[in-house]
Parts: C-alpha cells; sequence; structure tokens
C-alpha cells in the first residue's frame, strides 16, 4: 500500500502538467457544485424566509370564537412540552375594526399582541420605522403604507369602531413596515390588553402563534399534527405554514430537484474525465508496471498505484474545488449587488454540503480510477519485456 | 550439488494461426551455485528461454521446475513473490523506472518485498553501486544516465535481494571490453561468495568461455552444452 501510494505520488510528480490539469478539472466541477448549490440553498432561504420568516408558522385557534385563558394556557402548557422546541410563542386577539382618520375611513385588523412575545415571532421592534412600541392603553402602532396614503403624523389621534358600534380613541405611536403591503394597509397593532378592553371580550385571545427553530421549519405539518393529537379537541383548528403555502413548496422542491440534477451530471462529468485521464495514464505507464510486475510486484499492489492516483487528484481536487467554489460564491455576493448594495441573492454557504461535496467528489475520483487499476492489474509484464 | 532449475520438454510456439515454433523439445537443467553461459545467434529463442526460467512467460507445453517446485502449480502471487525474492533480473533492454533515480530503482525490489527501506539497506544499495562503478550518478534520475549506466543499475538492482538465481539477458551489451571485464569479475565474485546461480545469454565470446558452461541454441534446439 505505501509503495503504492510512493509510486503513485512519484508518477502524478513527474508528469506535472497532466496531474494540475486533472486537478484543475475536477476543481472546477466541485467549485461549480458548490456554487449552484450554494445559490440555490441561498434561493430557497431567502424566499422562505420572505415567506414565513416573520409569520406565524403553526396557528392554533377554535373553531368558534375565541380561546379563554384556562383552555389556552393548558395548549400553551402541551406546546411546551412538544419535543422541538420554539422559536417563539405568542397569543393574539384579532378583531376586525373600522379606522377613522380625518375624513377617511379604512377597514383594520386590529391585533393584540403582548408585544415582547410576538416580536420573537414578527420582529416587531426591528419593523418599526418610525416611532416607538405602544405601551400603554389606547396606543396603536400602523402600517407605513397607511402614513403615506392619509398623510398621517406621529402622536395624532385616530378613532376605531368596533363591530359592536363602540368608538374608541387611539394615539399612533408608531409605523411598521413589513414589507408586504396586504399587512401595511391592513394591520393594526396594540397591546393585548388593550384589544381585550376595546372589544369587550375579557380575558380571551382568538389565536396561538407559532414560530419553529431553523433546523425544524420543514417539519411544521408534523409538529402541527403531533399538538393536535396532544390537545384532542374537536373544535381547535390547527393550520401550519406547509399547507398554506403548498405552490410554494412544489417550486422550491422543483428547484431543488434539478440542482441536483445539475449537481449529478457535473459529477458524472468529473468522473468520465477522471477515468478517461488515467486509462491513458495506464497506458502511458504501462511499460514501468510492466517493469514492477517483472520484479514481482503483486497485481494488488500494482493497482493500489492507480487507485491512490486517484485519491491524490481527487483530494487536491476537491480542496482547490471548495477554494474556488467559496471564492466564487464571495465574489457573487461582493459584485452582483442591487441598487442599494445588498446582494442579488445572499448565498447560504452551508459548510457541511460543502464538505459532503468535498467528500463526493473524493469518493468519485476513487471510484473513477477503479477501471484503470482493474486495467493495470491485468497488464501482463512479458508484453512490455518482449516488445522494448 | 542439487539441481535449482530443471526444464523438461520446454516447447514454444508465437501465434496461434500461423504457427511459428521459436523452442524444441528443450530438456536442460542447472545446478545450484554455478555459473552458466547462454549463446547462439540472434533470433535463436536465447531471451525466450530465459523469460520462461523466469517466469514472465509461459512454455506452450512442457514443464519447469525451480528450487524443485513446478511453476505450474504456483499462484499467481507466489509467483511474483517467487521473482521479487528468488530470481533477480537483468533485462536486455535494462529497463528501469524512469520516475525514479538509480539509487530508488536499485532499491526498488526491496521495497516491493518490504514496503519500507532501512538505513542498512540504503547502505547496501550504496556498496553494490559503488562496485559497479555507480557511486557518481546514484541520485541521478534514470533517464539522466548513459546506457552503460543504465544497464549497471539494472545490475545493481537485480543484486540488492540476494537472489539465489540471476538471470541476465546481455547485461555487458553496452558496455567497453574493460568495463565489461570488471562486471564480469564482480558477477563471478558474487556467484562464488553467496552461490548464487548465474545464466547469462552473451554475444561476447570471452565471457561465454570464463563460464562453468556454455549452452548454445540454435534454431530453438540445443546445439552444444559444453561443461567445464
Ligand atoms: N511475441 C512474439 N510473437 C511471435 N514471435 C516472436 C515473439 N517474440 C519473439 N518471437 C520470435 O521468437 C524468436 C526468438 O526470439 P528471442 O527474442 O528469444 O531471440 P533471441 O535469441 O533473444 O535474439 P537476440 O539475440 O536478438 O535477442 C524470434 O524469431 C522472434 O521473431
Ligand atoms: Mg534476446
Amino acid at each position: 500500500m505505501k509503495l503504492g501510494f510512493r509510486i503513485a505520488l512519484r508518477f502524478l510528480k513527474s508528469n506535472k502538467g497532466q496531474t494540475l490539469l486533472i486537478i484543475l478539472g475536477i476543481a472546477i466541477g466541485v467549485s461549480v457544485q458548490i456554487f449552484i448549490g450554494s445559490l440555490i440553498q441561498g434561493l430557497q432561504k431567502g424566499l422562505i424566509d420572505k415567506t414565513i420568516g416573520t409569520s406565524s408558522q403553526i396557528t392554533i385557534s377554535s373553531q368558534d370564537g375565541n380561546l379563554n385563558t384556562k383552555d389556552y394556557e393548558e395548549f400553551i402548557e402541551v406546546i411546551r412540552k412538544e419535543d422541538r422546541e420554539m422559536e417563539a410563542i405568542s397569543v393574539a386577539l384579532d378583531n376586525a375594526a373600522l379606522m377613522d382618520y380625518k375624513e377617511n375611513s379604512q377597514s383594520l385588523l386590529v391585533r393584540g399582541f403582548e408585544l415582547n412575545v410576538a416580536d420573537g415571532i414578527y420582529d416587531i421592534f426591528d419593523r418599526i420605522v418610525e416611532g416607538t412600541y405602544p405601551k400603554n392603553d389606547n396606543e396603536i402602532i400602523l402600517g407605513i403604507d397607511l402614513k403615506e396614503e392619509y398623510d398621517m403624523a406621529l402622536q395624532e389621534e385616530v378613532t376605531i369602531n368596533t363591530a359592536e358600534q363602540k368608538v374608541h380613541s387611539f394615539k399612533v405611536v408608531g409605523f411598521f413596515d413589513f414589507k408586504v403591503s396586504s399587512l401595511n394597509t391592513g394591520w393594526g397593532i396594540t397591546t393585548l390588553q388593550t384589544a381585550q378592553n376595546i372589544f369587550a371580550t375579557g380575558d380571551v385571545i382568538s389565536s396561538i402563534e407559532l414560530q419553529l427553530k431553523e433546523d425544524s421549519v420543514f417539519l411544521a405539518d408534523e409538529i402541527a399534527e403531533n399538538i393536535k393529537k396532544d390537545i384532542n379537541r374537536e373544535d381547535i383548528k390547527i393550520v401550519n405554514w406547509k399547507e398554506q403555502n403548498e405552490s410554494l413548496l412544489s417550486g422550491l422542491q422543483g428547484q431543488s430537484i434539478s440542482s441536483y440534477m445539475i449537481q449529478v451530471f457535473v459529477m458524472i462529468s468529473v468522473v468520465l474525465g477522471i477515468a478517461s485521464v488515467l486509462a491513458i495514464t495506464v497506458i502511458q505507464k504501462s511499460k514501468q508496471i510492466g517493469i514492477l510486475k517483472a520484479m514481482g510486484i503483486r497485481n494488488v499492489s500494482s493497482s493500489y498505484i492507480f487507485l491512490f492516483e486517484g485519491l491524490i487528484l481527487g483530494f487536491f481536487g476537491a480542496i482547490l474545488g471548495i477554494v474556488l467554489g467559496l471564492g466564487l460564491s464571495f465574489a457573487f455576493t461582493k459584485f452582483a449587488l442591487n441598487p442599494d448594495g445588498t446582494p442579488v441573492i445572499d448565498l447560504y454557504i452551508n459548510y457541511s454540503f460543502i464538505m459532503i461535496s468535498g467528500i463526493i467528489a473524493l469518493l468519485a475520483s476513487a471510484f473513477a480510477a477503479m477501471i484503470p487499476a482493474a486495467k493495470s492489474s491485468r497488464l501482463n509484464p512479458i508484453d512490455i519485456i518482449r516488445n522494448n | 550439488m542439487s539441481k535449482i532449475l530443471e526444464l523438461r520438454n520446454v516447447n514454444k510456439i508465437y501465434g496461434t494461426e500461423i504457427k511459428n515454433q521459436v523452442l524444441y523439445d528443450i530438456n536442460l537443467s542447472f545446478e545450484e551455485g554455478s555459473f552458466n553461459s547462454i549463446i547462439g545467434q540472434s533470433g535463436s529463442g536465447k531471451s525466450t528461454l530465459l523469460n520462461i526460467i523466469g517466469t514472465l512467460d509461459k512454455a506452450t507445453s512442457g514443464d519447469v521446475y525451480i528450487e524443485g517446485r513446478d511453476i505450474k502449480k504456483m499462484s499467481i502471487n507466489q509467483l511474483a513473490d517467487y521473482r521479487n525474492k528468488t530470481i533477480g533480473f537483468v533485462f536486455q533492454f535494462h529497463y528501469l523506472l524512469p520516475e525514479f533515480t538509480a539509487l530508488e530503482n536499485v532499491l526498488m525490489p526491496y521495497r516491493i518485498q518490504n514496503g519500507k527501506v532501512s538505513k542498512e539497506i540504503v547502505r547496501k544499495a550504496e556498496e553494490i553501486m559503488n562496485l559497479v562503478g555507480l557511486e557518481k550518478v546514484k541520485n541521478n534520475m534514470a533517464t539522466k544516465m548513459s546506457g552503460g549506466q543504465q544497464q549497471r543499475t539494472a545490475i545493481a538492482r537485480a543484486l540488492i535481494n540476494n537472489p539465489r538465481i540471476i538471470l541476465a539477458d546481455e547485461p555487458t551489451g553496452n558496455l567497453d571490453s574493460d568495463s565489461t571485464e570488471t562486471i564480469y569479475e564482480l558477477l563471478r565474485n558474487i556467484n562464488e561468495e553467496y552461490k548464487t546461480t548465474f545464466l547469462i545469454i552473451t554475444h561476447d565470446r570471452r565471457i561465454a568461455e570464463k563460464a562453468d558452461r556454455i549452452v548454445e541454441i540454435k534454431d530453438g534446439k540445443i546445439n552444444l552444452d559444453i561443461k567445464k
């Protein structure tokens, strides 16, 4: 084995140009794979982040109206017992209302949150682009789109008309920007306390909202199912983001499959490349193999030479490929920019994916070396010795 | 003295459709520790005979016994090990590995046997190389040597594993008469000191006549067999 490695190394060194060329070939394959993989993963993560990153991923509500304290505290207890830890568990009381501002009237979904907790899902504090968040009774924050449409200012008064024809005066303490115009025009956010007061509901909520930890986002359906089983009540409705975004999911899946296809074909071309070059090497080196066999090297050892050549080429090809791939990816995020200076696509640099790409290249190289290795094992020394 | 090598009714026919018989019913045996020369015209079948004895080539029919063992009954790995340990080859076209230095070439049969080399074995290799006059070029790449130096490197390589048999195909073909003389003396010394059996193909009458025995091959048959 050691001798095989030694000879392999020497063969590769004695033909530097060819060696570098194969290493470069493998490296380009690996770097394309890493780049495309990072691109697609970044694209998907970006899409998912935009779609569900700041929204409820599992929502628990009652079929008929609101949930009272006793129920929802019990449910939250159940949720906390789930195997999967939650990123955030928040409660909300939502009611439709009509908002009047000067002579304008606007329908509004008034959402009552415990803001500290709801921030875990909606990033509310970061989304406030002007002013502050509602702390006291009858304070509200509105979307930036409403501000622009009606030319509103901080600390102005708006009135909220509930479905029960009650009128409440609110102070606008801030404006938020969720980057989604339906939310920026349709939501008004206040404290849970205030919402419970003005809608005279008492101590109830309309839904429990959950955000999952990043690595279990795609298990939302399973987790929802578990929660449903544990709560075990007919009147409780649980929806998860996956059932609400089926077309997005199938789009992502299609993208993943095409990305795998590209990666598989890149690998196949790398394998074919190495195999054909190594096959030529066996012919180039057949004289040496013949001499070694005449001196008594065993067939297995002579085939190790080419296996090691494959492994060495694969190893350096993979390392160079990773360096190139990362370089290409960073260059892409540095130079392909939107007008505002943010990258067009945030690549997702997933180190375990990169490691796996490298290891696959290494294994593929070893695999590609099998054919030449077998060829060298079959080579008969007399053919070399006789034919000078 | 015992027979270290024996050939019984060895025939060699090349080709399947157009048959070209090169060796005819060769019966030969060699004593352990003897120094033999094989002579004959070009194309008479000398190299073919040597390659069959060296297990590189196979006889079309007949048997070859080495140290009393029938080589037909040996596995591929046994044959490889036998070539490595028992035989030292010097080929007609010397055949060094061009990627390695002269010293590395000399050490190669040892590496095949043991994997790694010790200081002692490197010293031994250098001693042999000094004996054949290669001390100045021992670290040259195999390709960066003259034909004669390459040939002497091949001789040093054949000696490194202390084989019991040395098969040499015109080992001094590229050398001037003085060097030929020195190499011959060296081989003769090894023969006497270690009782190594030598089979040397040569065109050089003077060398042939100094051997214990001369076998002449003519058209694939033994034409003369003179023992001294
Ligand atoms: N592979 C082969 N196929 C067919 N015929 C062959 C083959 N190899 C050798 N021969 C023939 O066998 C005969 C003997 O060849 P061999 O190499 O043994 O001769 P030799 O005595 O060593 O000659 P030289 O002194 O020139 O080296 C030659 O006539 C040659 O043409
Ligand atoms: Mg010959």
